[in-house]
C-alpha cells in the first residue's frame, strides 16, 4: 500500500503524572474513512489534540505525507491542509454563516482598502454559499447570523466549513452530537462525499450505529492505548462495544 | 393587526432608530421647558462634552465587542492630559514655537495612552489576569499618578493658542471636534468593514472557535486594549485643549460614562455585540442629558439618576429583542414549512 496521508508513531502524552496516551500510532490513507472510538477517559480527546495540533506529544512523531511535522498550533496544521471541527464549539455564533465559513481567511477588496483590511463581503458570501453547497450542504442564506439559525443547521454550517477547506485530512469531533435522525444521515452523507474527494478523515463519535455505517476502519481506545485497529467489516455492535467496555480482549 | 405589531417589533429591533428617537424626544422636551436649549450655543456644549466621551466610548465599543472592559480609560484622559501639558510647559518656556508645542503635547499624550494600553495588554493576555482586574489596577495606579505628579492642582504654562482651538467653527463643531468625528468615521469603517472588526466580534463571540480559525487571538486583544488606550491620551489632550491646562481630575469618571454610552448603544457585555453607531448617538444622548437638566435647572446629581433609568431601559431592551428575534424565528420556520 502507498505511504500513508497522515500519521502519528508511539505518541505519549502525560499532564503532570496522568497519562493520557501511552504508545499510540494510527495511520490514515487518502480517501479513507477511519473511526475514533473510546469510552470517556480513553484518550480520544487527547489524541484530536495531537492530530490537530492543539497540543504537543510527549512523545512520539507526527508524519503528513511521508514528512515528519511538529505544529505550534492548530494554525499550523490548518495551513498544512488538516481540519479540525470541534465538538459543540466551532461557529462564533454573533457573525454570519460566510464570515464563519471565512473566519481566518478573509478575502479582501483590491487595491489600497484591501491591504487596510477592508473585506470582500459579497464575494465571500457567494463563495461561503457556493462551497457549503459543493459538500452537500443546504443552508439558506450565507449573510443571515449564526446565532439564527437552528442547531443541525449550525452544525451543518461547521462541517461543511472545515469538509470545503480541508486539502487532505479533516477531523471531525463528535460531529452528529445533539442532532436528530435526519440532520445526522446529512452528516454522514457529507462525510462519505469526502472520502469520495480523497480526503482522510477521522471521525470521532460515541454513536456506535453512526461509525459503522461509515467508516472503512477502527480505531478503539482503552485507557490511553489502542486496543483494536481493523477493518470495519470485523465489527458488529456487540463486538465493537465488547471491545471499547473491555468486555471482549 | 398583525402588521402593526411586527413594524413594531422591527423597530424596537433597530436600537440606532430607537436611540435617534430618544434623542429627539429629549431635545424637544428640553427644548419646551426652555427654548434657550435649542441653539448653537448649547449644541456646541453639547458636542464639545461629547467628542472626548464619544473618543473612550469608542475604545470601550471594540473592547466590549470582544467580551471585555476597559476600567482605566478616564485614568488615561487624566495621567495623558498631566503628562502632555507638562511636557508643553517646558518646550514654551524653552521657546518651542506653539505649533510644534502643540503637535509634540499630541504625540506626549497619545504616547502615554499607548503605554496604559500596553500596560493592560500584557496583564490581559500575558499573565492572564481578566480584563476588570487588570484595569482596574491600571486605573487606579494612573489616577493616582496624576494627582502624585501635579500635586492635585491643573498645569498650566503651555501656549495660549491651545484653549483657542476649541471654540466651535464649523456649526457646532471646533477643529478638534471634527478631527474626531472623522477619528469615529475611521474606526466605525474599522469595526463593521474591515478584518479587525470581524475578529474583535469574533473572540468576543467565541473565542475558542476565533484560534481555532487561527486568529491570534492575545495579539488582536492586545491591539483592541491599546487602541483604547490611544483613545484615552486623545480624550485626555482634547481636555487639555478645552481648559487650557492639565488636570488630575478631567476624566474622573470617564471610564463609566464610556461604559453607559457603548450599552445604551446597544453592545452586550457578554461580547460579539454592537456597533459603532449606537454607541455614538449612545454617547451624544448622555451629554444631551447633562446639558438639558442644567438649562431646564434641575439639580446636577439628577443627572445620575436618568443615566442609570436609560441603562436600565437599554439592557431590558436588549433582552426583549433577543427573544423577539428568535420567536420571530420560529415563526418564519413554521411558515416556510407550510
Amino acid at each position: 500500500m502507498s505511504t500513508a496521508l497522515y500519521e502519528v508513531k508511539n505518541i505519549s502524552k502525560s499532564y503532570g503524572s496522568v497519562v493520557a496516551l501511552s504508545d499510540v500510532s494510527i495511520k490514515i490513507h487518502a480517501g479513507e474513512v477511519i473511526g475514533l472510538v473510546g469510552d470517556n477517559g480513553a484518550g480520544k480527546s487527547t489524541l484530536v489534540k495531537v492530530l490537530s495540533g492543539a497540543h504537543q506529544p510527549s512523545e512520539g512523531t507526527v508524519i503528513l505525507e511521508g514528512t515528519e511535522r511538529k505544529w505550534e498550533s492548530p494554525h499550523d496544521a490548518l495551513v498544512a491542509g488538516v481540519e479540525t471541527l470541534y465538538q459543540d464549539s466551532g461557529l462564533a455564533p454573533h457573525l454570519s454563516v460566510s464570515a464563519n465559513v471565512f473566519l481566518g481567511r478573509e478575502k479582501f477588496v483590491k487595491g489600497i482598502f484591501g491591504k487596510l483590511g477592508f473585506l470582500a463581503q459579497k464575494e465571500m458570501d457567494a463563495v461561503a454559499h457556493e462551497n457549503l453547497e459543493r459538500v452537500g450542504i443546504a443552508v439558506p442564506q450565507s449573510n443571515r447570523s449564526v446565532s439564527k439559525l437552528s442547531g443541525g443547521q449550525r452544525q451543518a454550517v461547521a462541517i461543511g466549513r472545515a469538509v470545503s477547506w480541508a486539502s487532505k485530512v479533516i477531523i471531525l469531533d463528535e460531529p452528529t452530537n445533539h442532532l436528530g435522525a435526519r440532520q445526522a444521515g446529512e452528516v454522514l452523507s457529507v462525510i462519505k462525499a469526502a472520502k469520495e474527494r480523497g480526503l482522510g478523515v477521522i471521525f470521532i463519535s460515541h454513536t456506535l450505529p453512526h461509525i459503522l455505517q461509515v467508516t472503512d476502519r477502527i480505531v478503539v481506545l482503552r485507557l490511553g492505548k489502542i486496543v483494536a485497529d481493523a477493518p470495519t467489516s470485523t465489527f458488529d455492535a456487540e463486538s465493537l462495544l465488547g471491545t471499547i467496555t473491555g468486555l471482549i480482549d | 393587526m398583525a402588521t402593526i405589531a411586527t413594524q413594531a417589533r422591527s423597530f424596537f429591533a433597530n436600537q440606532q432608530a430607537l436611540l435617534l428617537l430618544v434623542l429627539l424626544a429629549m431635545v424637544a422636551f428640553f427644548t419646551s421647558q426652555n427654548p434657550i436649549f435649542f441653539s448653537n450655543a448649547v449644541f456646541g456644549n453639547i458636542i464639545s462634552d461629547w467628542a472626548p466621551i464619544v473618543l473612550m466610548a469608542i475604545g470601550q465599543t471594540f473592547v466590549i465587542i470582544s467580551g471585555g472592559i476597559d476600567l482605566s480609560v478616564g485614568s488615561t484622559v487624566a495621567l495623558a492630559g498631566v503628562v502632555a501639558a507638562f511636557s508643553m510647559r517646558a518646550l514654551t518656556t524653552n521657546g518651542v514655537s506653539p505649533t510644534a508645542t502643540l503637535l509634540i503635547g499630541l504625540l506626549v499624550a497619545a504616547g502615554v495612552g499607548f503605554i496604559v494600553g500596553a500596560i493592560n495588554a500584557f496583564l490581559i493576555t500575558k499573565t492572564n489576569v481578566v480584563p476588570f482586574i487588570a484595569t482596574l489596577v491600571t486605573m487606579g495606579a494612573g489616577s493616582g499618578l496624576a494627582v502624585v505628579f501635579t500635586g492635585g492642582g491643573p498645569i498650566g504654562g503651555g501656549p495660549d493658542q491651545a484653549i483657542q482651538l476649541s471654540v466651535p467653527k464649523v456649526g457646532p463643531f471646533s477643529y478638534p471636534g471634527l478631527v474626531i468625528v472623522l477619528i469615529v468615521i475611521a474606526l466605525g469603517l474599522f469595526l463593521h468593514k474591515a478584518r479587525f472588526g470581524r475578529y474583535t466580534y469574533a473572540i468576543g463571540s467565541n473565542e475558542f472557535a476565533a484560534r481555532a480559525a487561527g486568529i491570534n487571538t492575545k495579539r488582536h486583544l492586545s491591539k483592541i486594549y491599546i487602541l483604547s488606550g490611544i483613545l484615552g491620551g486623545l480624550a485626555g489632550y482634547y481636555y487639555y485643549l478645552r481648559l487650557g491646562c492639565g488636570a488630575p481630575t478631567s476624566g474622573l469618571g470617564g471610564e463609566l460614562q464610556a461604559i453607559a454610552a457603548v450599552v445604551i448603544g446597544g453592545a452586550a457585555l457578554s461580547g460579539g455585540e454592537g456597533r459603532i453607531s449606537g454607541t455614538v448617538l449612545g454617547a451624544l444622548i448622555l451629554t444631551t442629558v447633562t446639558s438639558g437638566l442644567i438649562i431646564i435647572n434641575v439639580a446636577a446629581n439628577w443627572k445620575q439618576v436618568v443615566v442609570a433609568i436609560l441603562i436600565a431601559a437599554a439592557v431590558l431592551l436588549q433582552e426583549a429583542r433577543t427573544k423577539g428575534s428568535s420567536s420571530k424565528f420560529l415563526a418564519n420556520l413554521v411558515s416556510k414549512k407550510k
